[in-house]
């Protein structure tokens, strides 16, 4: 990847005339399933031209609860592309309900109401563990949406760890949506960047909006570079990654003090629960997991998360549980 | 890193901590096409070879975390550079505006006054009204780049007198653009400067400086690029234009303000992960790029003067006002309009013996004219704006139109 991006052939991108992004582009929108492709600086800035191109001022887009668009992204459908967010419930998986959609969809000949003009999905969900969307649950909820009259916008940031979970063809999972996203810099190891893929005419507009927003880059394609060699070989090793999230998951339940439910394991996140009075509080946990040299992020209260990626070995996994082991027996006997 | 002359037809060989570099040698096909002499703007800049053994070798984290050290280092060279406490790379110019207006205009009702003809007003979309939720009024732009200062002054509604005015917009920063662009690249000197923070000392009104090309204005002036923005609150620099790294640009100021900076950015998307990769280069366009300036501010007074002599086919251009390394002429003709002498000029010609094709912008300015525009840059060498010349007398010359008769 470093070789390829020092090799790599560029050009100035405002004036389309760098031939790296445009064989990425071209080469993401193929093989999911869609006409267009368009470099942006992150999976932020994708969901956030989505928002900006679907989406009129005062709209209003239909999201799971515990969407990232929703949690992670400093309100920027609201703040900066003027939608409002309704929320419908995620189950386990992270999947929202064809017919939770449907009753969200409003009438917008009602000058009180403002218009559903966006659906957002998110496969895989990252605040559902890693939960997985199957292509039929995807169809169902876009059914309801274009029955609608909304589109409907995919963050697929780690879709390629939902391809590989579910075992089919990318394309399979994003062909039917009106534009999808996904991020070139998690587990599939570029530096930087997601690609957002859709119609000729919504790239088209997202372009602009792209630009507008700051992420018209120039001679990027030295981090497109390294997205093409990500496509050809970055994508299948993500099933390691999920075998070791499995195997992470099981020494971590056999830890005391702590639970992890081993059905959420579906792709490379592992939550798990740390029991407040036995062990102690999360963000406490946390900080002496740190001392002992395993870095994990917070998810919501007691819930901690783990993500495995192509630097973390199984035998590393092993270390981590043996660790984590250590750390939590630590502090139950402190507290 | 081991550094050597490569094999026959590779440039460099580089044996560091990720294996064997070649950088790459000249495609057989350049040989047999035309050269292309690319004016349209100094954005069109190519890494050197030495960016890319640093983007080889770069060493890099996560930045969201703040754990990518190349940018990290960046990020402080810029702003010492600069005489700021801190600075925030971010993905372009317009990125690095548009994150510092939207810092500086915090609460609701703020405006932002800049000039005319600046970049922030005509070419970055109103992104201040559409993303940022903030007014923003013009004042005129002079020739020379600078605001008109008295017509700032009456413009100025400083919070103090107009809070309790439910008319008004409260005036918070004002954008002054150094090189300025559409008025031919021009310089704005540290005495204006020091003539606008006098004007609006002590009024709760801030400056923010877009130095997209602030090198080049620092080159032509002989200083040291803090000098020309002393009084400024915050400055946006670009790295991948004059400077030539492949993208972005850096924003500085307070250490507090790029706090706020840092926030908005993640918010219009531009919190980059390992971005180490394009620190890299951008530190070596900092500190290098920028002391070879000069170069292209003489080849854009070589591609005037050569313009001048054509005054006699319609070329009309003020060589005093070339200050850095941009040129726009006008073209008083009566059978060509300076989109299609771009155009013609753009078709494959020949200037001594060579195919060259050459390319330049046709550009509006503030009078409603389109003239020419032509920005150097490293890519365009002594002998490629001799060609340039030559095409164009060629185009102008043979076209058999002349100068427009004047109104008398």
């Amino acid at each position: 990847m470093r070789r390829a991006m020092a090799e790599a052939e560029v050009g100035d991108d405002v004036f389309g005339e760098d031939p790296s992004i445009n064989a990425l582009q071209e080469r993401a929108a193929e093989l999911l399933g869609q006409e267009a492709g368009l470099l942006t600086a992150s999976g932020t800035m994708s969901n956030l031209i989505a928002a900006l191109t679907w989406c009129s001022r005062g709209d209003e887009m239909i999201m799971g609860q515990e969407a990232h668009m929703f949690w992670n992204e400093s309100a920027g459908s609201s703040a900066l592309a003027g939608a409002q967010i309704r929320l419908v419930p995620n189950d386990d998986n992270g999947r929202i309900a064809a017919g939770d959609v449907a009753a969200a969809i409003r009438d917008a000949s009602n000058i009180h109401v403002p218009a559903s003009t966006l659906v957002c999905l998110e496969n895989t969900h990252n605040r559902c563990s890693g939960g997985v969307m199957t292509p039929q649950d995807t169809r169902e909820v876009v059914d309801v949406a274009h029955a609608a009259g909304a589109a409907v916008h995919l963050d697929g940031a780690r879709i390629f760890n939902a391809a590989v979970a579910l075992e089919v063809p990318v394309a399979e999972l994003t062909k039917d949506v009106d534009d999808v996203s996904f991020c070139l810099s998690k587990a599939l190891s570029c530096p930087v960047g997601s690609v957002l893929c859709g119609s000729e005419e919504f790239i088209t507009r997202a372009r602009k909006w792209r630009k507008m927003v700051g992420g018209g880059m120039r001679q990027a394609g030295v981090l497109a570079a390294a997205g093409l060699v990500a496509l050809d070989s970055m994508v299948e090793r993500l099933a390691d990654d999920h075998a070791n999230a499995r195997r992470l998951a099981a020494g971590l339940a056999d830890v005391d003090g702590l639970t992890v439910d081993p059905d959420s394991i579906h792709t490379n996140i592992v939550i798990f629960e740390v029991d407040r009075e036995a062990v102690g509080d999360a963000r406490e946990v946390i900080a002496a997991l740190r001392e002992d040299g395993v870095l994990v992020s917070h998810s919501r209260e007691q819930s901690l998360r783990m993500v495995t990626h192509r630097h973390i070995s199984s035998a590393d996994v092993d270390e981590a549980v043996a660790r984590v082991n250590g750390t939590v027996r630590r502090l139950a006997a402190a507290g | 890193m081991e550094v050597s002359n490569g094999e026959e037809g590779m440039s460099m060989v580089v044996m560091g901590r990720y294996g064997v570099l070649y950088t790459k040698p000249r495609p057989k096909s350049a040989e047999t096409s035309p050269r292309v002499i690319d004016m349209r703007s100094d954005t069109v800049t190519r890494p050197t070879e030495e960016m890319r053994v640093a983007m080889f070798e770069a060493e890099v984290g996560d930045d969201v975390f703040g754990e990518d050290p190349t940018v990290a280092e960046l990020e402080k060279k810029a702003a010492e550079l600069l005489g700021k406490e801190a600075g925030l790379f971010v993905a372009s110019g317009t990125m690095g505006n548009l994150a510092a207006m939207m810092s500086h205009c915090w609460s609701r009702g703020e405006e932002v006054l800049a000039g005319d003809q600046s970049h922030v007003v005509l070419f970055e979309q109103g992104g201040a009204a559409q993303i940022g939720n903030f007014f923003l009024r013009t004042v005129r732009n002079l020739p020379d780049g600078t605001l008109d200062l008295e017509e700032l002054r009456s413009k100025l509604q400083p919070e103090g007198k107009v809070a309790g005015d439910p008319h008004k917009t409260m005036t918070r920063l004002i954008v002054v653009e150094n090189t300025h662009n559409m008025m031919g690249g021009r310089v704005i000197r540290p005495e204006y400067m020091d003539r606008l923070a006098e004007l609006i000392r002590g009024l709760g009104i801030r400056i923010h400086v877009d130095g997209a090309r602030l090198f080049n204005a620092a080159t032509a002036l002989g200083l040291p690029p803090a000098e020309l923005v002393k009084h400024a609150d915050s400055v946006t620099i670009c790295l991948s234009k004059g400077l030539s790294a492949p993208a972005g640009s850096v924003l500085v100021g307070t250490a507090h303000f790029i706090s706020r900076a840092r926030r908005v950015r993640k918010s219009l998307g531009g919190g980059m992960r390992q971005v180490g990769v394009l620190a890299a280069p951008g530190i070596i366009a900092l500190e290098k790029m920028s002391q070879r300036l000069e170069i292209d501010h003489n080849m854009a007074k070589f591609l005037g003067r050569g313009l001048v002599s054509m005054s006699d086919l319609g070329v009309d251009l003020d060589l005093e006002a070339v200050e850095t390394n941009i040129v726009f002429f006008g073209l008083q003709r009566s059978d060509m309009t300076a989109e299609d002498f771009v155009a013609r000029l753009e078709k494959e010609g020949v200037a001594n013996g060579d195919r060259v094709i050459v390319k330049m912008l046709p550009a509006r300015v503030a009078s409603g004219e389109v003239k020419v525009r032509a920005v150097l840059n490293h890519h365009v060498t002594h002998q490629g704006v001799e060609c340039a010349l030559i095409r164009i007398r060629e185009i102008l010359a043979n076209r058999g139109g002349r100068k427009r008769k004047q109104e008398t």
